[in-house]
């Protein structure tokens, strides 16, 4: 190795600059590329609903948006935090709760506006087997983003960051995968939707450490 | 000689704007730094030591994005150093005791770095007002312990133990928050 002298001497060519809100633009650029691998996916393979302008004038696709976008936004926050080697706060997480609070609400709404016999019917869709799977799936290329993010980031909590990384990476998947779902109700969306999230976080909290270190 | 954590965040923010000359002074100062709080804590040979001061000077210029302007230098410099040490030690599959970011800041002689931290007040507002009182008297105001004393009316022994009880509830205040 060279000595620290010469090493500090070929750091300090060029610096170049680091603009105030670089980690935050840093985040937001690689969940963004890794939303645009996930989108191609979701068209090519999978295929947008043939509903979908239809859809978009209804209730329940907004439902599904504001759950999963909301969720997307409340984990990148968290994902910014802990990519600082003194993680920020996380307090300000538990507003999370409101968007699943308001969802499980629309779902006991609609339970209870349903007969017995077609609550099943209601709870697993036709798609409940695949769906947590398919956001799971979904959820890997916007991860890799992440792991890029992490590149000229600092997080020292690794399976706490690998965690809210892979939980962001499962909350924006379920966005996307929302243009190519059919499912329409809110118990399914809280019940499976939170399912592949959760398994995303699972996996991050799993590979984060051995992927994120630096 | 040690520098100051406002020259240390001066320099680090000329080389966050781009500044070579402010980036090579920063890791110039850096160096001995880092080397003495490596040396004290790895019973390893030199070499370690060295190898450890170029990696962590190498983290500190690649991963110049994760520090926030808005917070002081010295902690975020070792919470990167303490990374890098514990990569270390588990590398070499070694332990030693690792003390967190807010004691090493006090070891290192960078207490000013710890209040900026934290929004004192906030916190101070959470103790009884005796426990605060001595703690502002003695930590923010820079009186000695007599002199609390005298001020607040109560024993020196009581000033000390609302101090330690005080800073003690706060710490474990931090580290639930």
């Amino acid at each position: 190795m060279m000595n620290t002298q010469q090493l500090i001497a070929s750091l300090s060519k060029n610096v170049p600059r680091v603009a105030p809100h670089a980690l935050a633009r840093r985040i937001g650029f690689g969940i963004a590329a890794g939303c645009l691998v996930t989108a191609v996916l979701v068209t090519a393979v999978l295929g947008v609903r043939l509903d979908l302008r239809v859809a978009m004038q209804g209730f329940s696709f907004w439902m599904k948006w504001t759950y999963s976008i909301s969720l997307g936004v409340g984990t990148a926050y968290a994902v910014a935090q802990l990519a600082r080697p003194i993680p920020g706060s996380l307090r300000g997480l538990w507003l999370l709760a409101i968007p699943m609070l308001v969802v499980a609400g629309v779902g006991i709404h609609e339970l209870a506006s349903t007969p017995r016999g077609g609550w099943l019917a209601l709870w697993f869709g036709r798609s409940w087997m695949i769906c947590p799977w398919l956001v799971l799936t979904l959820a890997a290329p916007i991860f890799v983003g992440l792991l890029w993010s992490f590149r000229k980031l600092a997080p020292t909590r690794l399976r706490l960051a690998g965690a809210a990384a892979g939980l962001a990476a499962g909350a924006w998947a379920a966005t996307i995968y929302c243009l190519h779902c059919p499912e329409t109700s809110a118990i399914f969306v809280i019940t499976w939707y939170s399912l592949g999230m959760l398994l995303a976080a699972g996996a991050g909290a799993v590979i984060g450490p051995r992927l994120m270190r630096w | 000689m040690a520098q100051s954590e406002a020259q240390l965040k001066i320099w680090m923010l000329g080389g966050l704007e781009g500044d070579d000359d402010a980036h090579a002074a920063l890791l110039r100062a850096l160096a001995p730094l880092l080397h003495s709080f490596y040396r004290r804590r790895l019973q390893g040979s030199e070499q370690d030591v060295e190898d450890l001061v170029q990696e962590t000077l190498i983290s500190v210029h690649t991963r110049r994005a994760s520090y926030d302007r808005k917070r002081p230098f010295t902690a975020w410099l070792y919470a990167v150093a303490r990374y890098r040490m514990i990569d270390h030690l588990r590398r070499r599959r070694l332990s030693v005791p690792i003390e967190d970011v807010d004691d090493i800041l006090v070891s290192e002689g960078f207490e000013e770095a710890l209040g900026a931290r934290l929004d004192v007040e906030s916190l101070l507002n959470t103790l009884s007002p005796k426990q605060a009182r001595a703690i502002r008297d003695t930590h923010i105001d820079g009186m000695s312990v007599a002199e609390a004393a005298v001020g607040a009316g109560i024993g020196e022994s009581d000033v000390k133990v609302s101090v330690h009880r005080g800073l003690k509830a706060i710490a474990s205040r931090i580290r639930g928050a």
